[in-house]
C-alpha cells in the first residue's frame, strides 16, 4: 500500500454533498411524518386525547312528585347522606377506617368489604361506605374531617317517605336489572338507564316512570393517567356542565290527610279500603293492607327481610284495591233487589217468610241469622240483610237476569285504573259456567249467587264504583288517581277528566231511589246491620256483607274456626244519600272481630266522619282567608 | 515532475493555504443558544411539579464552562495529541460502569460521584469521533482502504461497540456505531470491502437478533410494526406519544397547555419524549423551526469540517454533526413512532447532565477547530 504521509487530507469532497443530501432527505422524510401525524391525522389525536382525559360524571336527576288534590305533597324527595370513600384522596386506608369505625361504631371490615366490592373501578369514582347518614353521623364526620382526607359526604335526592306511607299506592323503587335495563333502553335512546338506576316497580312510581324520571344531567371531569381527578384550579380546566332536569310532578285526586287516616284507621287489619268521589270517579284514598315499607325497598332489603315479605299469606305485596278478588257477600244484594224489581218479580210489597233455611231440591240453604227473621219485605231483607228473601228472588230471576244488571254497572270487567295489576272480578252466568267448568248450571248455583257468593267475585275497587254508581243514579266513572301531570318548568303535560264508563239506563231512577232509601236504612233503622257507620249530621247509606270463606257446620260459628277461615267482613256505603260526595267501600280480609256490620261498618263510618270534619274545616280555613283578603282590598 | 511534486507538498502549510476564516462561529452559537432556549422553556412545560428544570439549569452552568474551555482556552491539536488517551479514559469509564453493572445485579448506565451522576456512554458518543478522526489523521492513504487497512479503527470502534451494547444499551452502541461509519464514509474504501460489509452484514445482524438481543429490546423493536400491540405496556409509550404529537395539530395547545404532557400520559417526558411535549404544545410549525434548526446546526457543521485544513479536525467535525444528526434523527423518529423505543435523547431538550456536556464539548471542539486557521500541520 501506497502511503502518503505528506497528503494533507483523506476525505474526498463530493461526499460532503452526500452528507447534506441525506440530511436533508431524513430530515424531509421525518417532517412528512410530522405532516401527516398533526395535519393529516390531527383530528384523529385530538379526539384521542380527549378520550383520554376526560369522564364524565353522572348528576341524577330528582323524580317528580306527588301532590295530593289540595296541593299538599303526599311523596317528595329529601337529599340523602352518604358517607363515600373517593380512592385517589385517601392517603391511609387503615387510619382512615379506624377513625370511621370509632366515629359510626361500624366494624372496619364492614368498609373493608364495601371497599373490596367496589375494586377495579376508576379511582376518582366513590365507593358508597355507608348509606343515609343521620343528621347526627354527618356532623360527626364534618366535625373530624381533618383526619379523614379522600372521606366526603355526598348528597343525592331519594324518595322521602313518611312513616305512614301508602306503599301500594305510590309503589316502591328499585335496582333495575339487566333485563329491564336492555328493554327500557332500546325503547328510549335518548334518556337511556344506567346499571345502579332506580326504577319504579309498582304502583304510580311504576305507572308513570317516563313522567317521573325525569333526565339525568352530567359534568366533565379531567383525570389524569392515573385516573386521578385533577384538580379544577385553573379556568381552562372548566367543562360546561348539564343540569339534571327533575321529574314531572304529578298532581293526584288522593286526599293527603284522608288517606292517612285511612291508612291509621285500618291498620291491624288485612284488606282494602277505597274512597271514592261518585261525581267524578276520583279515587279520594286507596289503602291495602298489609302493606310493606318502600324504605326498605330503597335502601335495600336483606334476604331475611324479602324472605318474611314473600312468605307472608296475606300477600303484602298485592295491591288488594284491584288485584284482590273477594266474594262480595251481601253488598251484592242491591243489584238482585233491583233486578227484581225492573223485571217486576217483586214489588216493594212482596213478602217471603224466612224460618233460617231454604230448601231447594236437596240442599238445603241457611240464612246468616240461623233463627230466621218472620215476614220479610224487600225493605226488611234490605236493612237486615235477610238471605232466604234473596233466595227466592234469586231463583225466580235466574242467574243471567241477575248478571245482566250485574254487567250494567261494569262488573265482571276492568274499571280501567290502570293501576298495579286489575282483576276483572267474576259475574257468572250460564254460559260461563258451562264454558269453564264444562258442566251445565244447575238450580242450586243460584242462590248463593243471589246472595253474592258462589263464584262471584269483585275487587274492593268495583264495590266502592258500585256504590258510588247507585248513589248517583247509575252513573259508572271510571276511577282515577291522577289530575294532571306537571313538568319542571310548570307546564301541564297531560291531564285527566273524568270519564263516563257507563250510564245504567236499564234501572229506572225511581227504584235507583227506592233502593237508595233501603241503604239508608241499613245504617239508621234500628234493626239496621250497618247502624255502627251512622255519622252525626250527615246521612249515610250503606250495606254490610259477610263473605264466607267456607261452609261452616250447623254447630259451629265464626270464633272457633283459624284465621285463614274466617269471613269478609265488607262494609260499602255513600254518603249524603242526596247528592252523595263519598263513596267508600271496606274489605277486611278474614276479619276477627267478626262481619261486616261488626267490624267493617265502624271503620267506614269513622272514615265517612273525617271526610266530612275535612270539609268543614277546610271551609272555614277558606272563608277565613276570604275575609282577610276583602279586609285587605277595602283597606286600599 | 519530481520537483512539481516536491514543490506541492513543500508549499502546503505555507502562505499558499488559505486562511480559514470563522466566519460559521457566530451562527454556530446563535442556532447553540436558540436550541439551548427553546429546550429549557420547553423542559420547564415537561417538567411541571418536579426539579428537572431546574437541575439542568445548574448543569447548564457546568456545562457552558466547558463549551467555553474546549471551544476557545484548549488548542485542538492537544485533542489530536491526547486522542488515545480520552478514548482510553472512556474505555475504563465503561468498564467501570460494566462491573459496578455486575456488582449491583443490573443493568448500570451510571456512575455516582458524590452528588453528580454521569453516564460514561454519552461521552463515547464523542470518543469514537475522536478515534476515528485520529486513526484517519495517522494512517493516511491514497488507495482505497480495505477492510485490513481497518482493523485497528474496527477493533477501537468494536470495543466501544461492545461495552456501551453489555451494559445493555442498544441505542447509544447504535449511535457510536452510526458516528463512526459515517466518518468512514468520507474516505476511500476499497470497493470489495463494501461488497463483503454488505453481505456479511445481514447475516451479523440475524446473529445479534438470535444471539445478542434481550427479550425486552426484542419486544420493542416488534413493537414499532404494530404499535397497538399491547397498549398498556410496551407500545403504551408510542401509543401516547403519537396521541400527543397528532393532537397538536398545526399550531398546537399552547405553551404549559398539552394535556397529554400535564395529565401525565405521555411517559418519559423530560427525557425521551421530551420533542412529544414540544410537538404538543406547539404543532407542526413549532416543530417545523425546531426541524430547521436542527438541520442548520448539522449543516453548519459539516461546513466547518469542509473548511478545516487537517484530516483530523475535519473527521472529528463530521462525526460531531453526525453525532448530533443522528441522535436528533433517531431520537425524532422514536417519538413519531417510525422507529423502536431505544431509549435515545434528543440533545438540547432532554433533561440529563452527561448528554448536555456531550453536546456542550462537541460543538466547542467545533468552535475550536473554526478558530484554527492553519490546521495541524503548522507547527
Amino acid at each position: 500500500m501506497k502511503r502518503i504521509f505528506n497528503q494533507e487530507s483523506v476525505l474526498v469532497e463530493n461526499r460532503y454533498i452526500w452528507a447534506g443530501l441525506l440530511v436533508f432527505l431524513v430530515s424531509a422524510a421525518l417532517l412528512l411524518r410530522l405532516w401527516y401525524l398533526q395535519v393529516y391525522k390531527g383530528d384523529h389525536y385530538q379526539k384521542i386525547s380527549e378520550r383520554n382525559r376526560v369522564r364524565r360524571i353522572e348528576i341524577p336527576a330528582p323524580r317528580g312528585v306527588f301532590y295530593d288534590r289540595h296541593g299538599e305533597v303526599v311523596l317528595g324527595n329529601r337529599p340523602f347522606f352518604d358517607l363515600v370513600y373517593i380512592p385517589q384522596y385517601v392517603q391511609d386506608v387503615d387510619t382512615t377506617f379506624k377513625i370511621l369505625s370509632r366515629l359510626l361504631h361500624v366494624p372496619i371490615r364492614n368498609f373493608k368489604k364495601r371497599l373490596r366490592a367496589n375494586s377495579g373501578r376508576p379511582k376518582f369514582l366513590p365507593i358508597s361506605l355507608k348509606r343515609n347518614l343521620s343528621e347526627h353521623e354527618v356532623a360527626t364526620i364534618e366535625a373530624n374531617k381533618v383526619f379523614l382526607p379522600g372521606i366526603e359526604i355526598r348528597v343525592a335526592p331519594r324518595r322521602d317517605y313518611k312513616k305512614d306511607s301508602s306503599s301500594h299506592l305510590v309503589g316502591y323503587l328499585r335496582e333495575i336489572d339487566p333485563k329491564t335495563l336492555k328493554k327500557k333502553n332500546e325503547e328510549s335512546l335518548s334518556n337511556p338507564y344506567l346499571p345502579g338506576d332506580l326504577i319504579g316497580r309498582q304502583g304510580l312510581e311504576s305507572r308513570w316512570e317516563r313522567h317521573l324520571r325525569g333526565k339525568r344531567g352530567y359534568r366533565l371531569i379531567q383525570v389524569d393517567a392515573y385516573g386521578r381527578q385533577t384538580i379544577d384550579d385553573d379556568r381552562q380546566w372548566s367543562f360546561p356542565k348539564v343540569a339534571a332536569i327533575p321529574g314531572s310532578d304529578l298532581s293526584l285526586t288522593i286526599d293527603g290527610e284522608l288517606q292517612n287516616f285511612v291508612k291509621r284507621t285500618f291498620s291491624g287489619k288485612y284488606g282494602a279500603i277505597v274512597v271514592l268521589d261518585p261525581r267524578t270517579g276520583q279515587i279520594l284514598a286507596q289503602v291495602s293492607e298489609p302493606g310493606f315499607d318502600p324504605e326498605m325497598m330503597q335502601t335495600g332489603l336483606s334476604q331475611e327481610d324479602w324472605r318474611r315479605l314473600t312468605s307472608n299469606q296475606f300477600k303484602p305485596f298485592l295491591d288488594k284495591t284491584t288485584g284482590g278478588e273477594f266474594p262480595p257477600g251481601s253488598i251484592y244484594k242491591p243489584i238482585v233487589a233491583l233486578a227484581a224489581l225492573e223485571e217486576k218479580i217483586i214489588n216493594q210489597s212482596t213478602t217471603y217468610r224466612c224460618p233460617g233455611s231454604f230448601v231447594l231440591g236437596d240442599s238445603i240453604f241457611h240464612c246468616h241469622d240461623r233463627g230466621g227473621h218472620g215476614r220479610v219485605n224487600l225493605r226488611k231483607a234490605i236493612v237486615s240483610s235477610c238471605d232466604i228473601f234473596f233466595y227466592h228472588v234469586g231463583v225466580d230471576l235466574g242467574v243471567d237476569r241477575i248478571a245482566k244488571y250485574a254487567r250494567a254497572f261494569g262488573l265482571g270487567e276492568r274499571l280501567g285504573t290502570n293501576l298495579n295489576m286489575e282483576r276483572p272480578g267474576l259475574i257468572p252466568t250460564s254460559a260461563w259456567k258451562q264454558l269453564v267448568h264444562r258442566f251445565p248450571w244447575t238450580a242450586g248455583d243460584t242462590p248463593s249467587i243471589s246472595i253474592g257468593q258462589g263464584y262471584n267475585l269483585m275487587t274492593p275497587m268495583q264495590m266502592a264504583s258500585l256504590y258510588a254508581s247507585l248513589a248517583n243514579k247509575g252513573k259508572v266513572w271510571r276511577p282515577y288517581l291522577v289530575k294532571s301531570v306537571t313538568n319542571h318548568i310548570g307546564e301541564t303535560v297531560l291531564e285527566q277528566r273524568p270519564k263516563l264508563l257507563k250510564s245504567v239506563d236499564i234501572i229506572s231512577p225511581e227504584n235507583f231511589k227506592i233502593m237508595n232509601d233501603m241503604l239508608l236504612g241499613v245504617v239508621e233503622d234500628a234493626e239496621g246491620t250497618g247502624k255502627k257507620s251512622a255519622v252525626e249530621g250527615t246521612t249515610v247509606a250503606g250495606k254490610t256483607g259477610s263473605a264466607q270463606v267456607v261452609g261452616l257446620k250447623k254447630n259451629r260459628n265464626q270464633d272457633d274456626v283459624s284465621r285463614k277461615w274466617k269471613e269478609h267482613a265488607i262494609f260499602t256505603a255513600f254518603s249524603p244519600v242526596e247528592n252523595a260526595e263519598i263513596a267508600i267501600a271496606v274489605v277486611s280480609q278474614n276479619d276477627v272481630i267478626g262481619g261486616g256490620g261488626r267490624s267493617a261498618a265502624p271503620v267506614a263510618g269513622k272514615i265517612i266522619q273525617k271526610y266530612w270534619d275535612l270539609k268543614k274545616e277546610r271551609e272555614q280555613k277558606l272563608s277565613k282567608l276570604n275575609g282577610q283578603k276583602h279586609e285587605q282590598q277595602t283597606r286600599f | 515532475m519530481s520537483s512539481k511534486q516536491d514543490s506541492k507538498v513543500f508549499l502546503i502549510g505555507e502562505d499558499n493555504i488559505k486562511k480559514a476564516n470563522s466566519r460559521q462561529i457566530p451562527i454556530l452559537l446563535a442556532i447553540f443558544f436558540f436550541l439551548l432556549a427553546i429546550g429549557l422553556i420547553n423542559l420547564y412545560s415537561a417538567s411541571v411539579g418536579n426539579h428537572y428544570f431546574w437541575a439542568q439549569l445548574r448543569n447548564l452552568t457546568i456545562t457552558l464552562t466547558a463549551f467555553v474551555i474546549f471551544g476557545w482556552l484548549i488548542p485542538i491539536k492537544r485533542i489530536n495529541a491526547y486522542a488515545y488517551g480520552i478514548v482510553g479514559s472512556v474505555c475504563f469509564l465503561l468498564t467501570v460502569v460494566l462491573l459496578l453493572g455486575r456488582i449491583a445485579g443490573g443493568a448500570q448506565r451510571w456512575i455516582s460521584l458524590g452528588p453528580i451522576g454521569f453516564q460514561p456512554s454519552e461521552f463515547a458518543k464523542l470518543a469514537t469521533a475522536i478515534v476515528v478522526a485520529r486513526f484517519f489523521a495517522t494512517h493516511k492513504s491514497d488507495t482505497p482502504y480495505r477492510i485490513r487497512d481497518l482493523l485497528p479503527l474496527i477493533a477501537f470502534v468494536g470495543t466501544i461497540f461492545t461495552l456501551i451494547f453489555l451494559q445493555p444499551d442498544f441505542g447509544t452502541a447504535g449511535v457510536c456505531l452510526l458516528i463512526a461509519v459515517s466518518q468512514v464514509a468520507f474516505v476511500r474504501i476499497d470497493i470489495r470491502s463494501i461488497a463483503v460489509i454488505l453481505v456479511s452484514s445481514p447475516i451479523i445482524a440475524a446473529l445479534g437478533w438470535h444471539l445478542l438481543l434481550r427479550p425486552y429490546q426484542k419486544l420493542r423493536i416488534l413493537n414499532l410494526l404494530n404499535p397497538n400491540l399491547d397498549p398498556q405496556n410496551t407500545g403504551w409509550n408510542s401509543l401516547q406519544s403519537l396521541v400527543a404529537v397528532g393532537s397538536g395539530s398545526l399550531m398546537g395547545k399552547g405553551y404549559m397547555q398539552g394535556t397529554q404532557a400535564h395529565l401525565k400520559f405521555l411517559p418519559e417526558r423530560h427525557t425521551d419524549f421530551v420533542f412529544s411535549v414540544f410537538a404538543e404544545e406547539h404543532g407542526f410549525w413549532g416543530a417545523f423551526v425546531v426541524f430547521g434548526l436542527f438541520v442548520s446546526l448539522v449543516l453548519i457543521a459539516l461546513d466547518i469540517a469542509k473548511n478545516s485544513k487537517d484530516t483530523f479536525s475535519s473527521m472529528l467535525a463530521i462525526g460531531i454533526a453526525f453525532f448530533i444528526f443522528w441522535e436528533f434523527a433517531i431520537n425524532i423518529a422514536m417519538v413519531l413512532g417510525v422507529f423502536p423505543v431505544v431509549g435515545l435523547p434528543l440533545p438540547f431538550f432532554s433533561y440529563g447532565s452527561s448528554l448536555l456536556l456531550t453536546v456542550c464539548v462537541g460543538l466547542g471542539l467545533l468552535v475550536s477547530i473554526n478558530r484554527n486557521t492553519y490546521g495541524l500541520s503548522k507547527p
